[in-house]
């Protein structure tokens, strides 16, 4: 296991704040653990490191470390943390589909997704500690694919608790405004002991989607606007008193 | 409304697992490492409702990890099973670290201590005498809800923006049905165990007004905006 973190890295020690776990603490966990299936979890059985940028400020770039549970051949869920450890925060979720269902959206849902060939074609997006070889199938799967991914926790800008309304992240691309820092690049790389050039060129027989829904990617049909997500404050619907 | 609002598993489109991609991740789930994930280590279930909108609730299965005593980051499914959907997430602060949030940001957290003392929040398989001793902390915090698809709405794919979401505060909020489905499948009563909790405490300082979204509904809306800060080329 790598020791060192992604984006939460330098103050991943402070981030959250808070007390230490109590012994307590860690029996009642240790109980529950034995005592509960936890099987959703269980079904999480591919761990992916890339990229991301946030939709509403692309200058703001993040490592990302998805943990992927495949629920059939055209959908997929992810769990989205700033690090590989145990103590990395939980930043967001990402979905991921196929072209086909991809596809199937309506238009004004479209544009709040990515695509991924450019990603996995530049190497990028790796299965940290997988050969080559063995990720390549899976790869070739989902270079054809869309994602969304909302991130819920900003621990790149600092924050220690996570703060806000959700933000649209977009996914690293091959020109303007979507190009990912190389430095953040080269820190990933090493940690793992890879090359993502190594990668881009190994990788130059994945096809190219013929495709790519141009819907996706909004920014780069629609002169670099992105989408950010506010609240605002209404009448609730109810059926009792609230709070 | 009453009724209608029961659980809902949503059908996704798409084929069956290829056997080759079953093997694939087979091999990349035994090669790799899941140190996130390995600190998960307990299942609350619950109910939650839209931030803008009490009468659509959905039942919320929270797979939570500490990262140190006064944190917990939860995933959310619609059930515990091996098909669960993952439609959310949690965070829960204790009251210490909700105090230090700014005030704009306190509307998006909901307290606990309601949800606890009725019963109604509970970890399924862990018997009562052990689950009140996590619950008497749980009590005291507050947890912010995201969800990102809106099961009871039917959608098949996660469809639209994120939803703040709320939690119960007093009792005639939760759908009977929803309840008595859930007192079913577990084989539980809220009821009895609202007595076996009657001495559990909220927050010391008591629920803060500002939490609950101050007693308002909250609404996410998707704002287009420019994405380009600084310029960068290639």
């Amino acid at each position: 296991m790598a020791a060192t973190n992604g984006t939460g890295a330098q103050a991943g020690k402070q981030i959250p704040p808070g007390k230490p776990m109590s012994t307590e603490q860690h029996m009642l966990d240790k109980g529950a653990q034995m005592l509960q299936s936890l099987k959703p979890i269980k079904h999480m059985n591919q761990h992916v490191c890339t990229f991301a940028l946030y939709s509403h400020d692309m200058t703001r770039q993040i490592e990302t470390h998805h943990y992927v549970t495949r629920v059939n051949q055209d959908f997929l869920q992810c769990a989205v943390f700033d690090a590989d450890d145990s103590m990395a925060h939980l930043i967001g979720l990402e979905y991921i589909v196929s072209d086909r269902l991809f596809e199937t959206l309506p238009p004004d849902e479209q544009k709040l997704w990515h695509t991924h060939a450019y990603e996995i074609k530049s190497g990028l997006w790796v299965n940290p500690r997988v050969p080559e070889m063995v990720a390549r199938p899976e790869l070739e799967n989902l270079a054809k694919t869309y994602g969304k991914f909302w991130c819920t926790w900003q621990t790149d800008r600092g924050d220690k608790l996570p703060m806000g309304p959700p933000a649209l992240m977009m996914s690293p691309q091959g020109a303007g405004i979507g190009v990912v820092n190389p430095v953040l690049v080269q820190n990933r790389d090493d940690k793992y002991n890879i090359s993502s050039d190594a990668l881009k060129t190994a990788r130059v027989e994945i096809a190219e989607p013929e495709w790519l829904n141009p819907q996706a990617d909004y920014w780069k049909q629609h002169n670099d606007k992105g989408f950010a997500v506010e609240v605002e404050t209404t009448e609730m619907e109810k059926r009792a008193s609230f709070p | 409304m009453e009724g209608v609002n029961v659980s809902t598993h949503p059908e996704i489109p798409g084929e069956p697992i290829q056997t080759r991609t079953a093997l694939l991740e087979k091999a990349t789930a035994t090669i790799q490492g899941f140190g996130p994930v390995n600190k998960i280590h307990q299942h609350l279930c619950a109910f939650h409702f839209y931030g803008h909108d009490m009468t659509r609730q959905v039942e919320a299965h929270h797979f939570c990890g500490h990262l140190n005593e006064e944190f917990r980051q939860c995933l959310i499914y619609d059930r515990p099973d091996d098909d669960g959907r993952l439609i959310g997430l949690e965070y829960i602060v204790s009251e210490q670290l909700f105090l230090t949030l700014p005030d704009e940001e306190k509307k998006f957290w909901h307290s606990h201590e309601f949800e606890v003392k009725s019963g109604v929040l509970f970890m399924p398989g862990v018997p009562g005498p052990i689950q009140r001793q996590d619950l008497e902390k749980v009590a005291k915090t507050y947890g912010k809800v995201i969800h990102f698809w809106q099961v009871d709405k039917g959608d098949n794919l996660p469809l639209g923006i994120p939803q703040v979401m709320m939690a119960l505060t007093r009792d005639g909020q939760l759908y009977e049905t929803l309840a008595k489905d859930v007192e079913n499948r577990y084989d539980i009563s809220f009821e009895k165990e609202r007595e076996n909790r009657a001495y559990i405490k909220g927050p010391d300082h008591g629920i803060h007004p500002l939490a609950n979204a101050a007693g308002k509904g909250l609404q996410t809306v998707l704002k287009e905006v420019d994405c380009f800060k600084e310029g960068k080329s290639t």
